[in-house]
C-alpha cells in the first residue's frame, strides 16, 4: 500500500518541479530572470537620471538607489557591462549609446504609464508613481508606441516631467525651482518632482497641483508662503525646491478673473473660459463632447436637495455635474 | 500645386515632418478642434432651426422642481418602484399559472405517449420530467414577470424620468465611490440581475461600471421575490397578531430589499477603496427633456432586447439543470436518492448557517434560475422524482416546520440567503460577456456568496447564543 503511494507520489512531484513549461523550476527561473531585468532597468534609469543632472553615477550611488548590498550591485554592473550597456571610467559609470537607448525607453514607458494611470484610470496622483514603476518593465518599445499614440502623444507626465519620444528625444522647456523665483511674480506650476516620495506627499498635502497659478507672497528661512488668490499654501524650503514654475502663458492670462463653475449662483449666467489644466484624458474628452467649449454660455438651472450634483443648462440641454467636475470648468460670470 | 507623381514624398519623411510639427501645436489644439466643430454645427443649426419662446423649458422645469424637490423627490421615487414591483408580482400570477398548466399538460401527454410506445421509463423521465420540465418551469415563472416589469421600466426610461432618479440619489453613490447611474442599473436589477448587468453600459467609466456590475446582485430580482413573499407570509406574518400579519409580511420583504440596498452601497464603497481604487471619474449625467413615450419602441426594447434576451440565456442553462435535477432525484444508492445523499452530506454545513442541507443543495443545482430553487427544495423534501409546486400555505408549514425542523431562524436566514448568494448562471454568463473576463465573473459570483455565508452564520450564531432557537 505504502509502496504504491510512494511510487505514484514521486513521479508526480518530479513532474510538478521539472515540467518543461509550467514546472516550478522553469517558473522560478523565469521569475528570477524577470527580477534581474527589472533591477537592471532600474539601474539604467538611475544612470540616465544622474547624467541628465550633470552628475556621475558610481556603484555606491547605484547601491543607494536600488537599496541593494554592494555584492548584488556588482553583479548587475557586470551583467550590464557584458551586454555593452555601460562603460567604466575609473569608478564612474557611463551609459553606452545602446544603454542610453534602453534607459530612455524605460523612462518613456514609466512616464506614459503615469499619464495613462492619471488620465484614463483616474488613479489618485500619489499612487501612480508606484503603479507605473511596477508596469514599466513589461512594455516593449512597440507597445510603448501604441500607448503613446492612444494617449495622443503627450509631452509631459502628470508631474510635468518630459516624456521622450520614439527616438528618445526629450521635448524642450522645463521650469525654474520655486526657490529661484521672484516674490510676487505670477507663475504657473509646470512640474512637481515625485521623488523623494515624502516631499511629493507634502506638496500634495499642501494642496498644490500641476497647472495652478500662484505667487510667492513671503519667503523666510524656514518656510515659503504661496497664494493662488484665494488660499495660502505653506511649504518648507527643501520641499519648495521640488516645485518648478514657469511664466504664465498667454491663454492663462484670460483666467485671471474667472471662477470655477461651481461658484455660479442659481440661474447666474457664465461664459466658459477654459477647462482646467489638471483635467485631462477621459474627463476632458467627455466635457468637450458635451459641448463645454470655451465661449459657451452656461448656468446652473436645477438645484439638488442634497447639494450635489447640480443641473447646468448648456447649449439647450440640461447636464448634471458633481462639484469636483464643475470646479474643473473656469467661467467668467456675465 | 498638384503633387509630383514621379517623385512622391517618402512616407517616413512625412511622418518625421508630422512628428516635428506636433511639437509646435501646443496643448490646447484638441480643444480648438472641438470648438470649431461646435461652431460649424451651431451655424448650420441656426440656419435650419427656429425657436419661438421657451414654453417647453418652463414645463420641464416645473416637473423637474417637483421630482427633485427635497419633500417629494424621494417619496415619488419609492412609490413608483413599489407600484411597479407590486403590479409585477400580482399581475404575473395568472399568466404564470396559465403558461405552467399549458406546458405541463404537454409534458403529461408526451409522457403518456412515450409510455404507450413502450419506451423505457427512464428515457421518458429524463427527457420529459427532467429536461423539458426544467425548461417549462423557467419559461412559466420567468416570462410573465419580465414581460410586465420591463415595459413599465422602459416606459419610465422613455419618459425621461429615470435620469432624475440618478440625479436625486447620486449623493449616496458619490460617497460609495460609485456613479449615480448605478441607481438605474439597480432598479433594473429588480426586474432581472442579468438585465441590470447589461444596463451598466450606460455608465461610461470602466471603474464605476465594474462596481455596478459586481454589486447588481444585491438587489433581489423578480425570481427571488416569490420566495421572499412566501417566507414572509408563512413565517414572519404568523408570528404577529392577524391584524398586523399582512403588514408584517410586506415589512419583512421591504426589510430584505433595504438590506440589499445597504449592502450595495457598502460593498461599492469597499470595492472602490480596495481592488477598484481610483477617483470618481467624470460624472456627467444628461437630463433629457421629458417627452411623450413611443409605445412601439417601448414594446420592442422591453420585449425583444430585454425579456427575450434574458429568457433565451436562461433557457440555455435551464435544460441541463432540469436534466441534472431529474438524475439526482431518480438515481438511488441504497434506498435513498442521490439528491438526499448530497443533502445529508451538506446538512452539517447548512445547519451551521441556520439553513439545512436541502436548501444548500437546491441553491447548488438550481443555479440557472432562482425561480426553481423552491420547487427543487420541495422535490427533495417530498421525495418526489421531479420539481414540485407549492402545496397550500398550511400544508407547506406543516411540511417544513413539523417534518423538517424549520424554525423562525431557518426562515429568516433563507430570506437573507435568497438576497445574498451567488447570482444565477444567466447573470454570471452575462457578467463574463460584459467584462470579457473570467476573473470578474468569478468575483461577481463568489463575493455575494461569501457575504451570504458570513451573514447567515452570524445571525445563526447570535440566535443560538441568546437561546432563541
Amino acid at each position: 500500500m505504502n509502496l504504491i503511494l510512494w511510487l505514484s507520489l514521486v513521479p508526480a512531484l518530479l513532474v510538478i518541479v521539472f515540467a518543461p513549461r509550467y514546472g516550478l523550476r522553469t517558473l522560478l527561473g523565469n521569475w528570477r530572470e524577470m527580477r534581474t531585468r527589472e533591477l537592471m532597468e532600474d539601474a539604467l534609469k538611475h544612470l540616465i537620471d544622474r547624467e541628465q543632472q550633470g552628475r556621475h553615477a558610481s556603484p555606491e550611488s547605484l547601491a543607494g538607489t536600488l537599496g541593494l548590498p554592494a555584492a548584488k550591485v556588482m553583479n548587475i554592473i557586470a551583467r550590464m557591462n557584458s551586454q555593452n550597456l555601460i562603460e567604466h571610467r575609473g569608478v564612474e559609470l557611463y551609459l553606452t549609446p545602446e544603454g542610453e537607448r534602453w534607459a530612455l525607453h524605460v523612462v518613456r514607458a514609466h512616464r506614459l504609464w503615469e499619464r495613462y494611470l492619471a488620465d484614463e484610470a483616474r488613479l489618485p496622483l500619489e499612487k501612480i508613481h508606484a503603479e507605473a514603476h511596477r508596469r514599466e518593465h513589461s512594455l516593449t518599445p512597440a507597445q510603448a508606441d501604441e500607448l503613446d499614440a492612444a494617449l495622443g502623444y503627450p509631452t509631459r507626465d502628470p508631474h510635468g516631467d518630459p516624456i521622450p519620444n520614439r527616438d528618445g528625444v526629450l521635448p524642450s522647456g522645463g521650469g525654474t525651482p520655486l526657490t529661484a523665483w521672484q516674490t510676487n511674480r505670477p507663475a504657473r506650476i509646470v512640474h512637481l518632482e515625485d521623488e523623494p516620495e515624502l516631499a511629493y506627499a507634502q506638496i500634495l498635502a499642501a494642496g498644490l497641483r500641476l497647472g495652478q497659478t500662484i505667487r510667492i507672497i513671503e519667503t523666510a528661512p524656514e518656510r515659503y508662503v504661496l497664494s493662488d488668490g484665494e488660499a495660502e499654501y505653506l511649504l518648507a524650503p527643501a520641499v519648495a525646491a521640488n516645485v518648478h514654475v514657469a511664466p504664465l502663458p498667454e491663454s492663462m492670462l484670460a483666467l485671471t478673473d474667472a471662477v470655477p463653475l461651481d461658484e455660479l449662483r442659481h440661474n447666474q449666467r457664465g461664459e466658459i473660459v477654459a477647462l482646467d489644466e489638471a483635467c485631462q484624458g477621459f474627463t476632458r474628452r467627455r466635457f468637450l463632447d458635451l459641448g463645454l467649449t470655451p465661449g459657451t454660455t452656461i448656468y446652473p438651472e436645477l438645484k439638488n436637495s442634497f447639494g450635489d450634483p447640480r443641473g447646468y443648462r448648456v447649449r439647450g440641454t440640461l447636464i448634471a455635474l458633481r462639484r469636483e467636475q464643475a470646479n474643473q470648468v473656469w467661467v467668467k460670470p456675465t | 500645386m498638384p503633387p509630383n507623381p514621379t517623385n512622391p514624398p517618402d512616407a517616413t519623411e512625412i511622418l518625421a515632418k508630422a512628428d516635428q510639427l506636433r511639437g509646435t501645436l501646443g496643448t490646447g489644439f484638441r480643444d480648438e478642434i472641438v470648438k470649431s466643430l461646435y461652431n460649424e454645427a451651431e451655424t448650420i443649426a441656426r440656419r435650419a432651426v427656429h425657436a419661438e419662446g421657451d414654453h417647453k423649458y418652463d414645463f420641464d422645469q416645473r416637473i423637474d422642481r417637483i421630482v427633485t424637490s427635497p419633500i417629494f423627490g424621494l417619496p415619488i421615487m419609492l412609490l413608483m418602484l413599489a407600484v411597479i414591483i407590486w403590479i409585477t408580482v400580482i399581475g404575473a400570477n395568472a399568466p404564470s399559472n396559465l403558461i405552467a398548466s399549458g406546458l405541463f399538460w404537454v409534458e403529461a401527454q408526451a409522457a403518456n405517449l412515450f409510455e404507450s410506445w413502450g419506451i423505457p421509463w427512464w428515457i421518458t423521465g429524463f427527457l420529459w420530467h427532467g429536461v423539458y420540465r426544467g425548461l417549462a418551469w423557467v419559461i412559466a415563472v420567468m416570462l410573465p414577470p419580465m414581460a410586465i416589469f420591463f415595459p413599465m421600466f422602459t416606459f419610465l426610461e422613455d419618459l425621461g424620468y429615470l435620469p432624475r432618479v440618478a440625479f436625486n440619489l447620486d449623493f449616496l453613490f458619490k460617497k460609495s465611490g460609485a456613479h449615480g447611474k448605478q441607481a438605474l442599473t439597480m432598479a433594473m436589477g429588480f426586474g432581472c440581475n442579468a438585465a441590470g448587468v447589461v444596463a451598466t453600459r450606460v455608465i461610461d467609466s470602466p471603474r464605476e461600471r465594474l462596481i455596478a456590475i459586481l454589486t447588481n446582485n444585491f438587489v433581489p430580482c423578480n425570481g427571488r421575490f416569490p420566495t421572499l413573499i412566501m417566507l414572509g407570509t408563512v413565517f414572519v406574518a404568523a408570528a404577529f397578531p392577524p391584524a398586523f400579519a399582512s403588514i408584517a409580511a410586506a415589512g419583512s420583504v421591504v426589510g430584505v430589499v433595504v438590506i440589499g440596498v445597504i449592502f450595495t452601497l457598502v460593498v461599492s464603497w469597499a470595492l472602490s477603496k480596495t481592488i477598484l481604487k481610483g477617483e470618481a471619474s467624470a460624472f456627467t449625467l444628461e437630463l433629457p427633456p421629458y417627452r411623450r413615450p413611443n409605445f412601439i419602441r417601448i414594446l420592442y426594447t422591453s420585449l425583444i432586447d430585454r425579456t427575450l434576451f434574458v429568457l433565451f440565456r436562461a433557457v440555455q442553462t435551464a435544460a441541463p439543470a432540469g436534466a441534472v435535477i431529474w438524475i439526482l432525484a431518480n438515481i438511488n444508492l441504497g434506498n435513498v436518492s442521490l439528491a438526499q445523499h448530497i443533502a445529508d452530506f451538506l446538512n452539517p454545513f447548512g445547519l451551521l448557517l441556520g439553513l439545512d442541507g436541502v436548501i444548500l443543495l437546491a441553491y447548488i443545482i438550481a443555479i440557472p434560475a432562482n425561480e426553481i430553487v423552491v420547487p427543487t427544495m420541495l422535490m427533495v423534501y417530498l421525495g418526489t422524482g421531479m420539481m414540485t409546486d407549492l402545496p397550500g400555505l398550511n400544508d407547506l408549514k406543516t411540511l417544513l416546520v413539523d417534518m423538517h425542523g424549520w424554525t423562525m431562524l431557518t426562515a429568516i436566514n433563507l430570506m437573507l440567503f435568497a438576497l445574498l448568494h451567488n447570482p444565477c448562471a444567466t447573470t454570471i454568463i452575462t457578467i463574463y460577456k460584459e467584462t470579457n473576463s473570467k476573473k470578474w465573473a468569478a468575483l461577481g459570483a463568489l463575493l455575494p456568496l461569501g457575504i451570504g455565508f458570513v451573514v447567515t452564520f452570524t445571525t445563526a450564531s447570535i440566535a443560538r447564543l441568546f437561546g432563541w432557537v
